[in-house]
């Protein structure tokens, strides 16, 4: 599909989507893989459809405005990117899109004020916990209030878990093997706090030092996906920092939140014409980075990963592909492998395994009906495997899955890949 | 307005939106009283997008409806009719051919809600609306026992209603046919809004709907007849040091009586780009590759083809590589299946041929196409189903360095090689408006006309997808 968006917005971030618009022969390929299709049916809410409308916008053919609500509707899982034959950078093309387009934007004075709110407290998981306490208690409230307020309420848990503050420094038990650098993640502190806990635990029962660099922050994916570029930059540059010199001769920068992991991964496209220095900074981060399962994967395949113990009964384990690890980072076999090599456990997989939860970065405050339907639809997917545990390796799908089996009545439990690894080696599964 | 030309540039100037006001408001706001806001698209960022499909760029359509059911169909179709709008029927457009783009502002029928599908195992059968993926009707017969053969490589995103407008193939189309060999009976909306139910009996009048692309008639729900898949496979991979030997291979084989279930073939520059792109240690100096699955329900028979088979590459001078587990198959069809992504890196764009001839006359064929590749200086790669004689040679280009009308030029030597030996325009992604100027060469006048005569006798006023398929009569 050729353009001329280079030449009407000479800049990395206009070469970047010039070069994704060009990519698209609009085959067609990515429609089955795409979620709001699979709800729509229609064109404009698929992915060739958003990179036919982005071209438009950047043409200067169709007004921003007329194009936004099919582009508000991309949830980012990027499940078109894994569909595609011509490997068009979607993901690298809507975050540019947004980006270029979100300071153009006319807002209701609501909408502004909560995504504002969500950009930050989410970075700020003493913030954070302090309004999700208050929240619950306007929880029975939600059914009075706009649209804009109740759907942050009705993500709350009815409880918050006691915070677990992380140790800056953890030693390996035994004999050290490695040394890695752990990426806290901001939500996730305050909504599932074990999932640190659990991947320290992991990773020194396997000989492996865990530094938890003190300055790093948030790492802008939702601000970048959500268009606030200026404040995506500050936050990456805060990490290029906090992981420059708090994560020196390490192994590893290590993720356990898909997201996360994913926007770490993301800096060069962030950082593209922001200056070399900071673009080869950018880029060695983002080569160290690995998810908690891709970094267990390397030890399992080098025959070093600690055996857990077994089972005391056959255990069976829904793997749900978080879309920022699977699509994003193309992490499908490590977590499935660790899982398996717990004697006891047997994978199963979830139909339409590759169709997103919903809970893509704030869609679920955005864009909450559709969201809704993702979610219910996934969480209908888990319950016909039939399996004990359905198990992630991201918060959003770890509270949007929690939340839909809750509502459904199901007992299905919903751990992250790491949990269950620090069950089995405790022996408590 | 050429064809040619909007089939090879996306930034040419009817590739520019047409803007709101005039008779789609008025078009709009009837079938939004008949139909409900939901099933009516008519901001411009909805009909923008309903401009194209895989191959090509149209014009901005005045309205797009997205029925439900085929009352919805017949009353777009009447109110259309009656504000004098043509009428483009669309899939998931994933066609190559132009087939689904508007060339001229029309009322564009997308039919992807229509998507109900039911199995009866016990007629062997499935009903589907047009919507449907293609691979969903596979799926839910396989819980019964049951196969839908025709598998376009498309099958995960095609519909059922696309691929009986252009007759879809696929790799197994030269043991277990075509789109158009499953259908049983068909219900279709004329060009007047009327309904008819069609089975195969008498004029076998479904037929002639199957095929046309949207020309005759809009296909609202069709039964298709289901297999029970075969118990064994065999697979095998032949090397060959030039492309006609392949060819050769393919003749013998055939005339020896082996009736594979897939029979593919991949010239060097094809192999070459997919082992740029995935590196699977396929031989990338062969000249090139022959793929072949045999099957059936007795194991002794699937052998004795593959047998046949390897004897027949083996004498026309190749090399043969045999699947010994169901896991190197799987590898060695990664291969062709990954051939459209691994030219996609090579040039933005191409120009897909779609030629079937005689099986006698491929290795000819072939090398006469190959050697109009290398004249032209632009990259050419062929591939296709061969066993059905259906070849694909694609023509990679770059429409801000290449010459539009020099890749036009090429495609329509290469259409004048198949014509000359007896071939056909159009194995399975029809004629659209990509080969329409190629039908005066490949159909005598009087044929021509036939075909004339059965347009204007189901779509007199000519309102449905016009300027697809057949040329335009010269005024004498």
């Amino acid at each position: 599909m050729n353009n001329d968006i280079a030449q009407l917005h000479p800049s990395a971030q206009g070469e970047l989507m010039a070069h994704a618009v060009d990519a698209c022969v609009h085959c067609g390929f990515c429609l089955p893989a795409c979620p709001t299709y699979a709800l729509l049916g229609d064109e404009m809410d698929s992915p060739r459809g958003r990179i036919v409308l982005m071209k438009e916008v950047l043409e200067g053919n169709l007004p921003l405005y007329d194009a936004t609500p099919h582009l508000d509707r991309c949830l980012g899982c990027v499940g078109c990117v894994t569909a595609c034959p011509s490997g068009v950078p979607y993901g690298e093309l809507i975050t540019a899109f947004r980006g270029w387009s979100e300071p153009q934007r006319q807002r209701p004075v609501l909408q502004k004020l909560t995504r504002a709110a969500v950009l930050t407290m989410l970075p700020r998981p003493g913030l954070f916990r302090a309004g999700a306490s208050v929240g619950r208690f306007a929880k029975p409230l939600a059914g009075l209030l706009p649209q804009a307020l109740r759907a942050p309420l009705d993500l709350l848990p009815g409880s918050l878990q006691p915070a677990q503050p992380l140790p800056e420094f953890t030693p390996a038990q035994g004999a050290r093997r490695g040394r890695v650098a752990l990426l806290a993640g901001c939500a996730q502190q305050v909504l599932t706090p074990n999932f640190n806990a659990a991947t320290v635990r992991v990773l020194s029962r396997n000989g492996v030092e865990v530094t938890v660099p003190r300055d790093q922050g948030c790492c802008g994916a939702a601000a970048m996906h959500t268009g606030a570029r200026p404040l995506a930059l500050e936050q990456a540059r805060r990490n290029l920092d906090a992981f420059g010199a708090g994560a020196q001769g390490v192994d590893a920068i290590v993720s356990n939140a898909a997201g996360c992991g994913a926007g770490l991964k993301e800096y060069p496209m962030l950082l593209a014409g922001e200056g070399e220095a900071d673009e080869a900074r950018a880029r060695e981060l983002a080569a160290q980075v690995q998810d908690i399962s891709e970094f267990l994967h390397g030890r399992l395949l080098e025959g070093t990963l600690e055996p857990t113990l077994p089972t005391s009964r056959p255990i069976t384990v829904a793997y749900h592909d978080a879309c920022h690890l699977a699509h994003a980072q193309g992490v499908r076999a490590a977590p499935r492998a660790l899982l398996r090599a717990i004697p006891g456990v047997t994978v199963l997989e979830i139909p339409e395994g590759d169709l997103c939860c919903g809970s893509a970065g704030t869609y679920n405050l955005e864009q909450p009906e559709l969201a809704g339907q993702l979610g219910d639809r996934k969480a209908r997917n888990v319950m016909a495997t039939g399996a004990d545990f359905v198990v992630s390796g991201n918060v959003g799908c770890h509270t949007q899955l929690q939340s839909h089996l809750g509502r459904l009545g199901s007992p299905v439990r919903v751990l992250h890949t790491v949990e269950l690894l620090d069950l089995a080696y405790r022996g408590e599964l | 307005m050429t064809p040619e030309k909007l089939a090879l540039t996306t930034t040419s100037p009817v590739a520019k939106p047409v803007s709101a006001g005039g008779a789609d408001t008025a078009l709009a706001r009837e079938l939004t009283r008949q139909l409900g806001p939901k099933k009516v698209l008519s901001n411009l960022s909805e009909r923008l997008n309903y401009r194209y499909d895989a191959i090509q760029f149209g014009v901005t359509p005045l309205c797009v409806v997205l029925p439900e059911s085929t009352a919805d169909v017949v009353a777009a179709v009447k109110a259309a009719r009656s504000a004098g709008v043509p009428i483009v029927g669309r899939g998931a457009a994933s066609g190559l051919s132009g087939g689904a783009t508007p060339l001229e502002p029309s009322l564009v029928v997308s039919f992807t809600r229509m998507t109900r599908l039911e199995i009866d195992p016990a007629r062997r059968e499935a009903r589907a609306q047009p919507g449907v993926i293609t691979l969903a009707v596979s799926e839910a017969a396989r819980p019964h026992g049951l196969v839908y053969p025709p598998d376009p490589a498309s099958l995960r995103t095609s519909t059922i209603g696309g691929n009986l407008g252009e007759n879809a193939g696929g790799p197994m189309c030269f043991k277990y046919g075509v789109t158009g060999d499953y259908v049983t009976g068909l219900e279709f909306v004329d060009a007047g809004g009327e309904v008819h139910r069609l089975t195969r009996e008498a004029y076998d009048l479904a037929g002639l709907l199957i095929g046309s692309e949207g020309t005759l008639g809009l296909i609202t729900d069709v039964t298709l007849r289901l297999t029970t898949p075969a118990r064994f496979t065999r697979t095998l991979m032949a090397s060959f040091p030039e492309v006609g030997q392949a060819a050769e291979a393919v003749s013998s084989a055939i005339a020896a009586g082996a009736v594979p279930s897939k029979l593919e073939f991949m010239d060097q520059a094809c192999v070459g780009a997919i082992e740029d792109y995935l590196h699977l240690g396929l031989p990338r100096h062969a000249g090139a590759l022959l793929l072949v699955d045999t099957d059936g329900h007795d194991l002794e028979t699937v052998e004795e083809e593959r047998a046949l088979v390897e004897a027949a590459c083996l004498n026309a001078g190749g090399t043969v590589r045999r699947a010994a587990t169901d896991a190197e198959a799987a590898a060695l069809w990664q291969a062709r299946r990954s051939v459209s992504p691994a030219l996609g890196r090579i040039r933005p764009q191409r120009m897909n041929e779609d030629i079937v001839v005689p099986r006698s006359a491929l290795p000819e064929v072939v090398r006469e196409i190959r050697a109009l590749g290398d004249a032209s200086g632009l990259t050419l790669v062929q591939f296709g189903h061969i066993g059905d004689g259906n070849l694909h040679p694609n023509i990679l280009f770059d429409p801000r360095k290449e010459d539009a009308h020099a890749v036009h030029e090429l495609a329509h030597r290469i259409a004048l090689v198949a014509i000359r030996h007896g071939g056909v325009l159009s194995g399975e992604h029809g004629i659209g408006t990509m080969k329409r100027d190629f039908m005066t060469d490949a159909v005598d006048p009087v044929t021509l006309d036939v075909l004339r005569s059965v347009k204007a006798a189901l779509d007199p006023a000519g309102a449905l997808n016009p300027g697809k398929v057949l040329p335009d009569a010269v005024k004498s």
